[in-house]
């Protein structure tokens, strides 16, 4: 418990030394686009309780509720599949591999073009982000499985219902969670940046048009707010891995 | 019975074959215990492998009660050395995987695993983790699933090679209570250690290396029931200097022949 706390103060600390640096670099007056801290948060109090934020943020956080759950489930079943069948592996393994390192920004537009300046292009950006981590990531807890459990399993004429049920699932459930929270990372960025490329919808056009009119401290309370978005997604979902691994093993 | 006729085996991996084992061949009658001795890279695990359906010989056959070993069955269970429970289910589901495998209903499972559990002295830890316990512990988790399915052969590979010496003693001494109790299950059981061996098998299975193969045959002089007593005997500390002696006798040589080896091969 000691430990947690000391994290807790640790953090509190890194956050405060970040702001002060932020706000005496801004001071200096580098850059008009570097404004210090105390100007962006004036601008963000603001901006996030205007209506046409908290509209953006909405249609984002829409896009991506409905993206993200099937990605994870697809993700997972998939995953699963390449894990147990070698020929769904082989089927699969040179999308995954290609999709994981094609950049997002490449397929935008593509995408832009089959379904338009529509909603559906940003949840389906969201999908082509999101699914190849959770597909990746379970395959491999699915393979990581320990090769003398497997055996044991045999050794006892285990059926593969039971195997997959006693041991495969358990054992990918650590890695397929590190997918899951890789997803939603890659949920959030994928949106925003696909919104950012058409230039209307959600936070990412929000952002464009900041950008576009200069207005550089609301800029900044956006990307400041996305980030505590990860910050508080993320946490929520360690501790519900937390909760997992302290009833299972 | 256990018949293992002319058994070879060849492992190969990147192009390169390994000989395992090489011609083996010998015999265990029904009800007996024997031991699978000799230095590391022997073949006796492979053996025992073998013998439980998880590893095909490349020649040659193994038949348990006239029958063609070719995969695992409900006849035999093994028991491993690093025990191989499963860290996230509790020791009750843990002891009773082998029944869940043959689809014996929860409630009769869970009664069948709780006595055997009992019967190896885990009575009262049926909810406790692998993780909550001592090596020794887990080990008797092992056991007590092995003993659940009720097999007429039981197959142990170095069971209790990776516990410490005093744990091992224990074990060993409950082990042969356990087995003298129940009687008349094949056991076969793959030791390095002559003092193990001697103590609990009717008959030793001696191995040499490279190729692994059988060097020699023993029967093991001491009448059951055996006990604690029995190891502190002049009779059995001689006997076991014996072997043992053997046994090191084997793997000087094994030794010596792997430097010639090497000095071959940069030569």
């Amino acid at each position: 418990m000691a430990n947690w706390l000391a994290q807790y103060w640790v953090q509190a600390l890194g956050l405060i030394l970040g702001a002060v640096a932020w706000e005496v670099v801004g001071r200096a007056g580098i850059s008009p686009a570097l404004p210090p801290i105390s100007a962006v948060i004036a601008a963000g109090n603001e901006l996030w309780s205007s209506e046409r934020f908290i509209e953006s943020v909405r249609t984002t956080a829409i896009s991506i509720l409905i993206g993200l759950p099937p990605s994870i489930l697809i993700g997972v079943i998939l995953g699963l599949l390449m894990g147990l069948l070698p020929p769904v592996e082989w089927f699969f393994r040179p999308y995954v591999n290609a999709s994981l390192s094609l950049p997002l920004v490449a397929i935008i537009p593509i995408i832009l073009l089959i379904f338009g300046l529509s909603q559906t292009t940003i949840v389906v950006v969201i999908v082509l982000y999101v699914l190849p981590v959770v597909m990746v990531n379970t395959f491999a807890g699915v393979r990581g499985t320990d090769r003398d459990l497997l055996d044991m399993a045999r050794s006892f004429n285990a059926q593969r219902g039971l195997v997959i049920r006693r041991i495969i699932l358990p054992s990918s459930r650590a890695l397929t969670l590190a997918g899951v929270r890789i997803g939603v990372g890659r949920a959030i960025t994928g949106g925003i940046v696909a919104e950012q490329v058409i230039g209307v919808l959600g936070v990412g056009g929000l952002v464009q048009r900041l950008g576009g009119a200069f207005a550089v401290e609301a800029l900044y309370a956006v990307i400041l707010f996305i980030g505590a978005v990860g910050v508080v997604s993320l946490a929520l979902i360690n501790r519900i891995e937390r909760r997992y691994q302290i009833k299972e093993t | 019975m256990i018949e293992v006729k002319s058994v070879s085996k060849i492992f190969t991996r990147n192009g390169k074959s390994f000989e395992a084992l090489r011609d083996v061949s010998f015999g265990v009658a029904t009800g007996r215990f024997i031991s699978l001795i000799g230095p590391s890279g022997c073949g006796k695990t492979t053996l025992l492998k073998m013998m439980a359906g998880l590893i095909e010989p490349t020649e040659g056959v193994i038949e348990i009660g006239g029958k063609e070993v070719t995969g695992s069955g409900p006849d035999r269970a093994l028991v491993f050395q690093n025990f191989v429970l499963l860290p996230w289910a509790d020791v009750l589901t843990n002891a009773a995987f082998g029944l869940e495998a043959r689809g014996i209903p929860k409630k009769e499972r869970a009664e069948i695993a709780r006595a055997h559990l009992d019967r190896v002295g885990l009575g009262g830890f049926e909810r406790h983790y692998p993780h909550e316990l001592s090596g020794g512990m887990q080990q008797r988790v092992g056991i007590a699933r092995a003993l659940a399915v009720d097999p007429d052969t039981l197959l142990m590979d170095e069971p209790f090679g990776s516990l410490d010496a005093i744990t091992r003693k224990v074990m060993q001494h409950d082990l042969l209570r356990l087995w003298q109790e129940t009687a008349t299950k094949t056991t076969v059981f793959v030791t390095h250690s002559m003092e193990e061996a001697a103590l609990l098998a009717d008959e030793v299975v001696v191995m040499d290396t490279r190729p692994g193969r059988v060097a020699q045959v023993v029967e093991v002089p001491f009448p059951r029931p055996r006990d604690q007593a029995l190891s502190d005997s002049p009779d059995y500390v001689q006997f076991t200097a014996e072997l043992s002696h053997n046994l090191e006798q084997m793997q000087r040589i094994d030794m010596a022949r792997s430097l010639d080896d090497e000095s071959n091969a940069d030569g």
